[in-house]
């Protein structure tokens, strides 16, 4: 019986511990407008090469 | 709890530095100084206190929670859209486009603001899935026959008859929300049609159609296409050209334009009528009355909570504001037409937030205000957060949009053949036909518009390749002088930055505000910026 606390403490100590590691990695990348910058200067950059490297039939 | 206000009010006064409204105030920095050069890409996030940055925090989780939502529920549809379609891609500026929107928000009209753009977000992740699913150039899916691609002002509402059938906007994705999201993106599709030797004086909107009908960027959906009337050259052109390349048997759904004729309505009503029984008989399906009436009463309900958010829009204690308002509006109203719940829920919710804020006595933008202003007249689509820079540089809060006024008449909800007058009133009153297009008495209206929501000031959009509206100038202004309202014609070029650029619109603002008005800036720092290289 005196397991079932310690093995309901521990979870609760996993799931704070992830909450908190969960937050503490996603208001950096917020704050520093981390996700913004890798599509401005990584993503888009190479979607748009992929794009302008399309054939489309245009014709009319 | 007090000790948790007194907890964040010592942090926030240690960290007010890094406030950019706190650092315009005192001439040491403002909300550009966090950007680089030309790009747009801020080097990090506004910092607008503990409460309203967590806050901020929070709305950009549930919105990343609803991308992922889209790409888990169809990741391979989602792969080959991006892969695909140039358009996609410029979905990726959409936190961008956020966090410009609401540059400088506080307290309640952040919270405001982002109900509304959740709404929106929410709706549009699951109509890309949705689209995406079921193109035929991407190999189709089980509900590609169940869509009926219609053009994207004719309102929605009177197709939820068809109980089975789910009505896209056909433009919507590839071209009209996206180009608010990317200014960068539209020129493309311009520069397609203009290849063909589509005139470049034509309004950008039609252009740029014309341009993602010719380049295959259309997903094909639906056995049959119903298209619209607008009363401009271009903008019947594109309506062919789309039909040409679509190639679906198609239903002209065309409206009257001279709407407050008496004679118009009962034109209209045939019309609608016309068009159930051209998708009755394409689609195989019958039109069931009681579907239509579930859906009416959403949007009837989204309509009087419309009506009563006026009455607090005539006072200066009304949170919701500039852009949070009209983009919500436009979207929900155009797009969404009572279709989905989920935008009753959000205008009930705003409502009560709407509310207490007026309770308290709570002025938006710490109560900075110097001008209201009613915005007449179709905005510059590539411009989208003019009214947040309007407000933060010069103090001038754009109270109403002329797309919000769109039709706000009652639906019935029991009588058939009452509803389908009441819907061609509706569709009657659409976005740009009910002002823009509808006569002289409507164009003129904005008069009393402007007076009845206390503004002393009207900025007029000016989409400089409309020639309908290019004749209209020097009456308004005639009229705007006798009248007594400060008047600025903003020029722009509706989908193409590259005629004039946001930053000559700025420059007409603050030319006005400073040679005219002889007033100083809010924020010097967003007085004149180069921002041509941002989505």
């Amino acid at each position: 019986m005196k397991k079932l606390p310690t093995f309901l403490s521990k979870i609760i100590k996993t799931l704070l511990i992830t909450a908190l590691a969960g937050f503490a990695v996603t208001f950096t990348i917020y704050m520093t407008n981390a996700e913004n910058k890798l599509i401005y200067y990584v993503i888009r950059p190479l979607l748009n090469k992929h794009y302008n490297a399309q054939v489309r039939d245009r014709r009319v | 709890m007090i000790m948790i206000d007194g907890l964040v009010q010592r942090i926030d006064k240690k960290l007010q530095r890094f406030d950019p409204l706190w650092q315009a105030k005192r001439g040491i920095g403002g909300l550009r100084s966090r950007y680089n050069d030309k790009t747009g890409v801020a080097k990090y996030r506004e910092w607008r206190g503990i409460r309203d940055t967590l806050y901020d925090y929070g709305q950009w989780m549930k919105n990343l929670g609803s991308m992922t939502v889209m790409v888990a529920s169809a990741p391979i549809p989602c792969l080959k859209g991006f892969w695909e379609y140039r358009w996609m891609g410029s979905y990726l500026g959409t936190f961008m486009f956020i966090d410009r929107l609401f540059e400088g928000y506080r307290g309640y009209e952040l919270r405001i603001a982002h109900h509304n753009m959740h709404a929106i977000v929410q709706s549009l992740t699951k109509k890309i899935a949705l689209v995406l699913s079921n193109d035929k150039r991407l190999g189709g899916g089980p509900l590609s026959d169940q869509m009926i691609p219609y053009d994207e002002v004719l309102p929605p509402l009177f197709l939820k008859g068809f109980k089975d059938l789910i009505p896209i906007p056909l433009q919507t994705l590839p071209e009209f929300i996206i180009c608010d999201i990317d200014q960068q993106l539209e020129p493309y599709y311009i520069d397609v049609a203009e290849s063909f030797g589509l005139p470049a004086d034509v309004c950008s909107r039609c252009a740029a159609e014309t341009g993602v009908a010719i380049d295959d960027a259309f997903p094909i959906i639906g056995k049959a296409f119903l298209t619209t009337n607008m009363p401009c050259n271009a903008s019947e052109a594109t309506s062919m050209f789309q039909r040409r390349r679509v190639g679906l048997p198609d239903m002209p759904v065309t409206l009257a334009m001279i709407h407050n004729e008496p004679g118009a309505h009962p034109y209209s009503t045939q019309m609608l009528k016309d068009t159930i029984a051209f998708i009755e008989k394409e689609y195989g399906v019958t039109y069931d009355w009681d579907e239509l009436f579930k859906y009416a009463k959403e949007l009837n309900e989204q309509n009087t909570i419309e009506l009563e958010k006026w009455e607090f829009m005539k006072t200066p204690y009304c949170a919701l504001v500039g852009i949070a308002e009209s983009l919500y509006r436009l979207y929900s109203w155009a797009s969404v037409n009572g279709q989905d719940p989920y935008f009753t829920k959000t205008d009930r919710k705003v409502l009560k937030l709407i509310t207490k804020a007026y309770d308290e006595k709570y002025e938006p933008f710490s109560g900075k205000t110097r001008h209201r202003a009613f915005l007449w007249g179709p905005s510059a689509v590539y411009y989208t957060d003019f009214p947040t820079w309007a407000e933060n540089c010069w103090g001038i809060n754009i109270v109403l949009n002329m797309d919000s006024t769109m039709g706000h008449n009652q639906i019935s909800t029991t009588d058939p053949e009452e509803a389908i007058k009441d819907l061609a009133l509706l569709s009657e009153k659409a976005t740009m036909r009910h002002h823009a297009v509808g006569g002289w008495e409507n164009v003129n209206a904005i008069w009393e518009w402007a007076k009845n929501f206390n503004c002393d000031m009207v900025i007029f959009n000016d989409n400089v390749s409309c020639k309908g509206m290019n004749g209209v100038h020097a009456m308004m202004e005639e009229q705007a002088r006798e009248l007594g309202f400060h008047f600025i014609f903003l020029e722009h070029d509706l989908e193409d930055c590259r005629t004039i650029s946001r930053r000559d619109m700025r420059k007409r603002i603050s030319d006005y505000m400073s040679i005219v008005l002889n007033e100083k800036p809010l924020d010097p720092t967003l007085v004149d910026f180069d921002d041509s290289e941002a989505y």
